[in-house]
């Protein structure tokens, strides 16, 4: 006998804008972002489900699908195909009264409602699909079971000063939530919330329906439950990242290449989705051919290194021309960095060409502190972004915490120099 | 309306072990032995009927045919589901009269024509899955079918040296470098009339095989395409054409053929450029599709090699092809050599000239090959391209003393090995107690 009807159904809220990572999240969804060269942030939250033993997904989208859909496909990449399992997208729809937007994380949960009925399961748990980590739902499941809650949250401690961007919890000694503080300004705790819940069925769906009002979760509905309801906190130890701005991002692919690394995605059994790019061959492995040299480095499949790259993580297809030099920088998919050219603390989404001899993350170290004009609160550590597609011609100086937007042509650069803190 | 139906049905030979490749083919087929640092050898000519548009398939195997049936599994790798595409394997059968094994390629698909004709095809495509070579089977189709011929063979051409080797066909200058009608044709003979190598690419018009066949099974003792079918369709003056094939053609029966044809992958102008022709492989065949990238460690140096995903390089690499899931500790040296997947290579080891199997393990400060030496400087032009092949017909030196591991050994700590060994597959730990094999010595 199958014991399906004791699985949980898992809704993963892929809806983010994620805005705070600039023209990575032009067109496509946070979830969709590449991460660590040939996987995508999304694959971690997926892989921890499959590695769970759990099958029956849906996917909350909403801002910029369509990467996500592809990348997501049948789902055979995760495992979620088969009679009993299955992945579903579920984007926002019109019907007779719900015809809007998703509000808020409940509410997105809330117009989906008709899904969940249909996938009887004891407890819903809901993930969010834009966190680097690796984490047992199953053992989170367990405690939630032994504890018969109502609700369980997963917590980690973050450091104080970074508290303020979550919702916090003070427990009692039975780890039963008894406070809860959105986004405090003088946080009293230092258990934060990692938007990571399991929730009885039943009780969902009585909350959902009957307090229409609640958009979210950790503003409106725990706030409400902890009151009267029984909502425990799960402690969670280990790396967790919400790849949230460009900094954090950055910091969390060079997590990956430090000699005893806090992140390996094969490892956890992180699967990705190679076969979503629709290419019409495989990938060969990557070629090192004359002076070509790497080291401290995440080298994908079907690069071609004839330069040198330092400290780096190069997505599948990446070249880098005689003489380049690839150092502390994110290449996605299918760049080309030309001969003599110089890539320093930069960031470039895929198909990106740098013409030959220049160079992307120039200027003295203080330069790093000049933030973006136009975006001070999103560059404003020295990494320079370089959009989806653009061109950056031969010859020409970018500085720090410079912005080329998606699709530039060489043609649209004013000059040869953009001074650090400038965009195209 | 447009006929969906293929007309065209394509018949891999696979099965054949034929006591090539030493002992990498000890546990698989050699059309299922790991080639080009992701791929396997019959990714070849699966990738070229892909891209060819041939997406009816069957595979005949019978040696040790689970590794092939395991990688080519549902086909879905070279596009070949679909209502009118597949690709089947088709295994030796016991049935209600004459039951045997493949007696032979001719036998084997002899005994599967009722396979083929359920597909009723207008043209059957016989090609070996043991080569090497980037191939659109659309031109020699076209030509079989120009010609009206009986049956149409490729043809490469080869140095005269090595001719005595292979079936070579005599070609008349019907239509010049193109092709023409096969005059003569002789299977390895000792004084060869032409240096044109038959490369086991057959078109045939179905009936024309299949009285072949029947003769063939009737009255010969061989059942081989090569040795008895084109020979018999020469001497029953069937309309025999040659198709003259201009391209790369890795030709692999040696080890040493096996180590220079994968060297002939490297340089910045490789002879054979895996990335320009577009395989395609089975990438859950040893989930090689979850692999991580590549990792270079802060000592890891790469130079003039092809490392796929899922390799850790800590120590350093030059001329050299790595496969999935290789290690290569600090201070290790792998030089010239094939290591298959999973192969760690421990601290301070260093290899030169080798070809590992899957899941060879070798200790700290082991040496195999003769003229490794840890403190080496890296050569000067080592990274400048390696040229020749055993068909280049360039003046390169017959190259020599290729060291193969077989797979599943364990070589201990501080051994010593010897360069042109050969190391039998899983070897216990009791045959592993000597410091050192010398040169050419076989463990089995």
């Amino acid at each position: 006998m199958s014991s399906n009807n004791q699985e949980p159904l898992v809704l993963l809220l892929a809806g983010g804008v994620g805005s705070r990572l600039n023209n990575l999240v032009q067109s496509r969804a946070k979830p969709a972002v590449p991460f660590a060269g040939i996987y995508r942030i999304i694959d971690f939250s997926l892989s921890n489900v499959m590695n769970s033993g759990f099958s029956q997904v849906g996917v909350l989208t909403q801002y910029k699908p369509l990467s996500l859909m592809r990348h997501i496909g049948t789902g055979a990449a995760w495992d979620f195909t088969g009679r009993t399992r299955g992945v579903k997208i579920l984007p926002p729809r019109t019907g007779a009264r719900d015809s809007d937007w998703y509000k808020g994380t409940a509410d997105a949960v809330r117009q989906n409602i008709d899904f969940i009925k249909t996938h009887p399961s004891p407890e819903v748990i809901i993930l969010s699909g834009d966190h680097i980590y690796s984490m047992d739902l199953e053992d989170m499941l367990q405690v939630h079971r032994r504890k018969e809650a109502d609700m369980t949250v997963a917590t980690m401690v973050v450091p104080r000063e970074q508290i303020k961007e979550f919702g916090t919890a003070i427990t009692d000694s039975d780890g039963r939530i008894v406070e809860w503080e959105e986004k405090p300004a003088q946080p009293r705790t230092d258990l934060a919330s990692m938007g990571i819940y399991v929730i009885n069925t039943a009780y969902l769906l009585h909350t959902l329906e009957t307090y229409r009002t609640d958009m979210d979760f950790g503003m409106d509905m725990i706030p409400r439950a902890i009151a009267a309801d029984r909502v425990y906190a799960y402690p969670f130890r280990g790396y967790w990242r919400d790849v949230g701005t460009i900094q954090a991002y950055w910091e969390a692919n060079m997590d990956v290449l430090r000699p005893a690394p806090p992140i390996t995605p094969a490892a956890w059994g992180i699967r990705p989705n190679p076969e979503a790019d629709g290419l019409p061959s495989d990938r060969c492995p990557a070629r090192f051919i004359g002076a070509g040299r790497a080291t401290n480095s995440l080298i994908a499949a079907s690069c071609l290194i004839e330069g040198t790259v330092i400290n780096s993580v190069l997505s599948p297809g990446v070249w880098v021309g005689p003489g380049a030099v690839v150092r502390d920088s994110i290449l996605f998919h299918d760049c080309l960095v030309a001969a003599e050219a110089e890539i320093d603390l930069a960031i470039l989404d895929k198909r990106v060409t740098v013409g030959a001899g220049s160079v992307v993350g120039c200027g003295a170290e203080e330069e790093k502190q000049q933030a973006n004009r136009e975006y001070p609160q999103h560059l404003y550590t020295g990494i320079s972004l370089i959009g989806k597609g653009a061109q950056i011609p031969a010859a020409a100086r970018i500085g720090r915490n410079c912005i080329v937007s998606p699709g530039r042509r060489s043609t649209d650069f004013p000059h040869q120099v953009i001074a650090s803190g400038e965009s195209v | 309306m447009p006929q969906r139906k293929p007309k065209v049905l394509a018949v891999v030979l696979a099965g054949g072990r034929v006591d090539e490749l030493s002992v990498l083919t000890a546990h698989r087929p050699k059309s299922a032995v790991p080639f080009g640092g992701f791929a396997r050898v019959i990714d070849f000519p699966l990738s070229n009927l892909m891209q060819s548009g041939l997406e009816l398939v069957g595979v005949l195997s019978q040696y040790r045919s689970f590794s092939l049936i395991n990688h080519i599994g549902i086909g879905a790798s070279w596009d070949m589901i679909g209502r009118y595409r597949g690709v089947f394997v088709l295994p030796p059968y016991q049935g209600f009269g004459q039951s045997s094994w493949y007696r032979g390629s001719a036998d084997a698909v002899r005994q599967n024509l009722d396979f083929i004709q359920f597909h009723n095809p207008e043209t059957i495509l016989i090609i070996s899955g043991d080569h090497v070579y980037h191939m659109d089977y659309r031109d020699i189709l076209a030509y079989h079918r120009r010609k009206d011929a009986d049956c149409t063979m490729a043809c490469v051409e080869v140095p005269w040296s090595k001719a005595h080797r292979f079936g070579v066909a005599e070609i008349g200058d019907e239509d010049g470098a193109v092709g023409g009608r096969v005059l003569q044709y002789r299977e390895k003979p000792e004084v060869p009339a032409s240096n044109w190598a038959s490369m086991t690419v057959y078109c045939f018009k179905p009936r024309v095989l299949y009285d072949l066949l029947e003769a063939n099974a009737r009255e010969d003792e061989s059942f081989e395409f090569g040795r008895d079918i084109i020979p018999r369709a020469m001497v029953g003056h069937k309309k025999v054409y040659g198709y003259k094939f201009t391209g790369y053609w890795g030709y692999t029966r040696t080890i040493e053929e096996y180590w220079q044809t994968s060297m002939d992958l490297l340089g910045v102008e490789p002879r054979l450029s895996l990335c320009r022709w577009g395989i395609r492989t089975n990438l859950d065949h040893r989930g090689i599709r979850d692999c991580q990238p590549l990792k270079v460690g802060e000592e890891g140096q790469i130079s003039n090699s092809l490392v796929y995903n899922g390799c850790l390089v800590e120590g350093r690499v030059e001329n050299s092809i790595l496969f999935p899931g290789v290690q290569v500790k600090a201070g290790a040296v792998v030089r010239n050599s094939v290591l298959f997947f999973d192969n760690v290579v421990g601290k301070g080891a260093c290899l030169d000239k080798v070809v590992s199997d899957v899941n060879v393990t070798v200790g700290e400060e082991v040496r195999i090959g003769g003229q490794t030496s840890a403190g080496d400087e890296p050569e000067e032009q080592a990274s400048a391209p390696l040229v020749g092949s055993l068909l280049a017909g360039a003046p390169v030196a017959e190259p020599t003393g290729v060291t193969v591991l077989g797979w599943n050994n364990q070589i201990p700590a501080g051994m010593v090995i010897g360069a042109g060994c050969t190391l039998y597959p899983a070897l216990g730990p009791e045959k592993m107690t000597r410091s050192r094999i010398a040169d050419g010595e076989v463990v089995r």
